[in-house]
């Protein structure tokens, strides 16, 4: 078997990114390796380490040097999830990728099923965790609203975007590029490339070690990250649609308040208060239509000096 | 991006580099007078380091005749290479320059201008044995006093802002691995910022102190630089932090501002619909209204900004690999 896998590009890669996960990571090793097994067909595990300071780095090391189907990249410092799985991905030789978490919250058993749900003609299949083992009130509800919101703004009909664990078609996932915070939306990205998504009810564990991290801050950067990922999808075939919107609104606004000025300087007796805010607004009215539509032409001008194609290629028709 | 220019432009450097060597950089600016007592000392306190070395000398654009000295200097011998540009372009394009033609393992990069004692760089050395950038600590230092202040002030909020613990961040000596400056991005500024941004990328950095030699010249910066040096710091802390997501940035602030205009607006809406009086002659209303656009078109420049990334996402590389296995 370890000779094959040298020789022979792996069917399947899973990637699991970790951060300081010293208690979980020796077991999921175990139960991951033994389901792997069973499936029988060449894979390769990739574990991407960002910058753990308690001892996962060292029992990575180990079980490396002990394991050949195990590959590990250990990053220099903390880059964050987006960039584990960003290098995890790009490392990935499989036909067939799946990520997961390194905390134990997904079942390695479930890898199998995923792979073989995407089998079926899928390019994506995201895990549902339909029997979630969290607290209601501080887990639960805030996740089912998340949930909905990135949905239906992304265009992507999942019951749980959060589930870390996910298969992906290889060739769709070198397409796109992982950076900032997009971990997130993955479904969203592959769906601007065209992706088939759909999703399979996966199990889950409660978290035995560590902490889940929730604050204001990140939910704002989810917001903004949110925004950008509906403005690139909705927009970014012609951002100058986009910026027009805004300045037709602002514009429009302009030309009202423009009016109700014009109607008071002709009625004989101004009202002298309601034609100096009418004059005052739609000066920065204009101006602001202005800007947008300015912005509009340098959205323009990046996105046709960008080498994205614009365009994505059907795996089944181009034969592989 | 330049980024990814000048990763491609250090890749191609990669075959010319010599196993062992050092490349000592030093950037000059109108030094001519200056520059054969300096090449002595830096000969003198070289011969003391064991490795082999070069000296690559940049011109920054002299207009006193220093090329003339310089080239006199580089016909000595093998190891003193010269190279001019066109005009000044500033101490961190000399040294991106030198970097082009550099073929040493080991960097230590000195400005002239600091006039640090070449004796002292055997110590930063052997300090990068178990570090990949040393950090020139300079001591005693016979800058102004003014200066001096100047530079602790800025110390603090660079060591704030960046979590690094150093006394002289931006002191003009530093020697530094190769393999640092290969992985750290171009944002310019790089001779100030180094530290920081090699901090950034999980790199190793210590301080040695370095002694700075008694001049016939000002050591002190030009007023105009403390400007240029602190809109360099904002940038390179912008850039390191939400160069990939700007809205984050922009949007935050665009929020602030379109909320506080919003908030205005509505206030003076009502004040004005309830017959408290006449609105047109208050400044309120002028500022509610200007922060309303500006908070808007900053969101829309940060959309746009994410825009730009996204496009040349395929060159981004967020993370700096230490190790693999297998």
């Amino acid at each position: 078997m370890r000779n094959e896998i040298d020789q022979i590009a792996p069917y399947l890669s899973v990637i699991v990114p970790f951060y300081n996960e010293v208690e979980s990571i020796e077991k999921l090793w175990q139960t991951l390796f033994v389901s792997l097994e069973k499936l029988e067909k060449p894979y390769e595990v990739i574990f991407v380490d960002d910058g753990s300071r308690d001892g996962t780095r060292d029992i990575m090391r180990n079980l490396a040097n002990e394991y050949k189907q195990l590959r590990i990249i250990l990053f220099r410092a903390n880059f964050g999830q987006s960039a584990a799985m960003a290098a995890g991905f790009e490392a990935a030789r499989g036909e067939i990728v799946v990520a997961m978490d390194g905390d134990l919250q997904n079942d390695p058993d479930d890898v199998g099923r995923i792979v073989a749900k995407l089998e079926e003609g899928y390019d994506v299949v995201s895990g549902w965790r339909k029997d979630r083992q969290d607290k209601v009130i501080s887990r639960k509800i805030p996740s089912k609203i998340a949930n909905y919101i990135i949905c239906s703004l992304t265009d992507v009909k999942l019951h749980d975007t959060g589930c870390s664990l996910k298969a992906f078609r290889g060739e769709l996932l070198h397409r796109i590029a992982l950076y900032g915070e997009f971990h997130r939306f993955i479904p969203a990205l592959l769906r601007m490339e065209g992706a088939r998504i759909t999703e399979m009810p996966v199990k889950h564990h409660a978290r035995l070690f560590g902490v889940s991290k929730y604050n204001i801050s990140r939910t704002f950067r989810v917001i903004m990250d949110l925004t950008t990922i509906r403005m690139l999808m909705k927009h970014l075939h012609n951002p100058l649609s986009f910026f027009a919107l805004f300045s037709v609104l602002t514009g429009v606004c302009g030309w009202i308040t423009a009016f109700i000025g014009a109607q008071q300087l002709f009625s004989g007796s101004p009202h002298v208060d309601t034609l100096n805010i009418s004059i005052i607004m739609t000066m920065l009215l204009w101006s602001a239509s202005f800007m947008f539509i300015a912005l509009g032409l340098v959205g323009k001008l990046i996105v046709s000096s960008g080498e994205r194609r614009s365009f994505s290629l059907d795996y089944e028709k181009y034969g592989h | 991006m330049g980024l990814a220019n000048s990763q491609i432009m250090l890749d191609e450097l990669h075959e010319k580099v010599v196993h062992g060597l050092v490349s000592v950089i030093i950037t000059i600016k109108d030094q001519k007078d200056y520059l054969q007592q300096l090449d002595d000392d830096l000969h003198a306190g070289l011969r003391e380091i064991d490795d082999p070395f070069e000296v690559i000398y940049v011109d920054d654009g002299s207009t006193d005749g220093s090329w003339l000295t310089l080239q006199q200097l580089a016909r000595k011998s093998e190891n003193r290479r010269v190279i001019k540009l066109r005009t000044a372009f500033g101490e961190s394009s000399a040294l991106q320059a030198a970097m082009e033609i550099a073929r040493g393992q080991r960097i230590i990069y000195c400005t002239s201008r600091v006039r640090a004692n070449s004796r002292d760089f055997g110590r930063l050395l052997k300090q990068l044995a178990n570090a990949d950038v040393v950090v020139g600590l300079r001591h005693p230092r016979r800058d102004s006093g003014f200066n001096q202040w100047i530079s602790k002030a800025f110390n603090a909020i660079t060591n704030h802002a960046t979590k690094l613990h150093l006394h002289d961040v931006n002191s003009g000596v530093f020697a530094v691995r190769r393999q640092v400056l290969e992985n750290v991005p171009f944002y310019g500024a790089l001779n100030s910022f180094l530290p920081v941004l090699a901090h950034r990328q999980g790199f190793r950095i210590v301080e040695e102190p370095i002694e700075q030699l008694r001049g016939h010249f000002d050591t002190s910066l030009h007023p105009k630089d403390y400007v240029r040096r602190f809109l360099d710091l904002i940038s390179v802390i912008f850039l390191s932090k939400y160069s990939k997501k700007p809205l984050h940035f922009l949007g935050f602030g665009g929020m602030v501002f379109a909320l506080i205009g919003a908030f205005i607006d509505i206030y003076l809406f009502f004040y004005r619909l309830f017959g408290f009086g006449g609105i047109a002659g208050r400044p309120m209303l002028l500022l509610g209204t200007v922060l309303l656009v500006i908070g808007l078109q900053m969101i829309a420049i940060g959309l746009l900004g994410e825009m730009i990334i996204f496009t040349h996402a395929r060159q981004i590389h967020e993370y700096n690999i230490e190790e693999i296995i297998n």
